[in-house]
């Protein structure tokens, strides 16, 4: 592993949290490949060997239905995001894959102002480059806050 | 049990069916009440499904209300429900959700107890109080029954037979939400804190009116036609036709929204069980709610979702992306209801009424037949919540 290609993969996991956070959701399946998987999956379950998630999509198409619904269809309360992410690790490389992992905390904001801690986890991603950019074939959001609170509508 | 609410008294319920006084959402006094009269009174509680406990020692931790219990699959094949505090000082006996083990262990002064609640040992117990039998120390167990797998829990000798409390309407809608016969296994949990009252999360979850709804509309897909039959006590049940779009423009991939199913005549199905817990079976998704009250502001609930033991594998698969996409807190055509809960909740914190409108021909009668969309479904069990709690009704 170089130090060249985990600058590269924390870049890309800055980016993409930059780009919920920042609310320019259109954007967000681009992060992935055509032929992708998305979980974001209660550790509870994920430690029981349980497979329901609480968002699984396995193709691009189905992450920008997510954003069209959340857009169009779907009634919330308006909120900000914000994502810290940190101790990325490159836990394994094959071939052109990277496997990394990262921890992450999500801060949720209503609009009363108050910030809560919203989301706490670990991104456990499948990393391959694509036109020579980077981009997720697996994203994997197992989340620690295995109850959340009210809903969950934007990606984590 | 002498809870004591100063609102019970005080309010004078409204003469008109159709009106619900917003003051009962909002004291703290009024719900330890409901905890008594309610939760640990006379009326089955869901606990848990055998799919989620399949094997023998295995076990699943729960409230009744407030009330901790534990849930375990005994050596003889029983599934039991125990209150979760140890028959010594009263610590917890198992602080983990779910598990599989044959023998629980308290570990303040290691009081074992068998799977079935007996106990098994106690160090020391040549120096307990005279008269010491182990034998009158197991784990204090609750009253249960099952239907389809399902277990129901109750804290009062006096809650009538099982089917008798469902009714007959119930039985067969119920078996189908839970695959038919009860054969399920668990595919996993979806569990939140919606920040509401309980009567306002049970009052606008299960049916409501699609409008809250527009990625119905969105996917082209507007619902068969149905009926929901409440019971005079507090029970719904709704069945409806399942159709499915001809087309689906909107969706990149309308496989999400497939039908693998063959029942599609009463296909739709919800029940609300008095009082809180809601079950479906929606497209291929068999889910039981697992809700409580967590305070008088705040409800817990597990959406737990099933496979039934016959599926094949393309089926399973199926059955996991639908619920891992539509349903639930985070359920791309039902996560509305989520925010709706919290808006009732603050909202129900001013003045006067909550009125209910459609299908209210006459204000002074209960209507036990509603059309599908009608609101006057949910009064019935409102009006069994006002005699349960005691509150006068205004005679005009």
């Amino acid at each position: 592993m170089s130090y060249e290609s985990l600058l590269e993969v924390t870049d890309l996991i800055n980016e993409y949290v930059a780009c919920i956070d920042d609310d320019d959701l259109e954007r967000w399946p681009d992060f992935f490949t055509e032929q992708c998987i998305y979980r974001v999956i209660p550790r509870e379950n994920a430690d029981a060997g349980l497979p329901v998630a609480v968002m699984y999509c396995d193709s691009r198409g189905m992450l920008q239905d997510r954003i069209v619904a959340l857009r169009n269809a779907n009634i919330y309360a308006p909120h900000f995001y914000r994502h810290l992410v940190s101790n990325t690790r490159i836990v394994g490389e094959s071939g052109d894959e990277i496997k990394a992992q990262t921890n992450y905390a999500v801060f949720q904001t209503l609009l009363d102002g108050e910030t809560k801690v919203y989301n706490v986890g670990k991104y456990e991603d499948t990393i391959v480059r694509v036109d020579g950019k980077l981009r997720f074939k697996e994203k994997l959001c197992i989340f620690d806050t295995y109850r959340i609170q009210t809903l969950m509508v934007t990606p984590i | 049990m002498n809870a004591h609410s100063d609102l019970v008294t005080s309010l004078e319920w409204p003469a008109n069916l159709n009106e619900i006084p917003k003051a009962v959402f909002d004291d703290p006094d009024l719900y330890k009440m409901e905890l008594e009269k309610i939760f640990y009174g006379p009326e089955w509680q869901v606990v848990a499904h055998r799919g989620e406990v399949p094997e023998k020692g295995d076990f699943k931790r729960f409230y009744i209300g407030e009330m901790p219990v534990l849930v375990i699959h005994g050596e003889d094949g029983q599934v039991r429900v125990f209150h979760n505090a140890c028959s010594h000082r009263g610590a917890l006996v198992e602080t983990k959700n779910r598990g599989s083990q044959l023998e629980f262990e308290c570990p303040y002064h290691r009081w074992l107890f068998s799977s079935t609640g007996e106990m098994i040992g106690c160090p020391n117990s040549n120096q307990f109080s005279p008269g010491f039998k182990k034998e009158n120390f197991g784990l204090r167990e609750i009253r249960t029954d099952e239907y389809c797998g399902l277990v129901f829990a109750t804290l009062s000798d006096d809650t009538p037979d099982l089917k008798e409390w469902m009714g007959e309407r119930m039985l067969d809608p119920l078996a189908r939400i839970l695959g038919g016969d009860g054969r399920l296994r668990l595919l996993g949990y979806q569990k939140v804190n919606y920040a509401c009252n309980w009567k306002a999360y049970v009052d606008n979850d299960g049916y409501h009116a699609p409008l809250l709804h527009p990625a119905f509309k969105l996917l082209n897909w507007q619902g068969g036609r149905g009926s929901q039959t409440p019971t005079e006590n507090g029970h719904i049940v709704f069945e409806a036709d399942l159709t499915m779009p001809d087309r689906v423009d909107l969706l990149d991939d309308p496989s999400l929204i497939d039908f693998k199913g063959t029942d599609t005549s009463n296909g739709s199905l919800v029940i609300s069980t008095f009082p809180i817990t809601v079950l479906t079976k929606h497209l291929d998704m068999l889910n039981v709610r697992f809700a409580f009250p967590r305070d008088n502001d705040h409800t817990e609930v597990h959406y737990a979702y099933f496979r039934h033991e016959d599926d094949d594998e393309e089926m399973a698969r199926h059955r996991l992306r639908q619920a891992s996409n539509l349903l639930g807190p985070s359920g791309m055509i039902s996560l509305e209801d989520a925010a709706i809960f919290t808006r009732i909740h603050h909202g129900n914190i001013s003045p006067g009424n909550a009125i209910f409108q459609k299908g209210v021909s006459d204000p002074r009668q209960l209507n036990f037949t509603p059309a599908q969309n009608d609101e006057t479904g949910n009064l019935p069990r409102w009006e069994y919540y006002r005699k349960l709690m005691g509150f006068r009704r205004a005679q005009s």
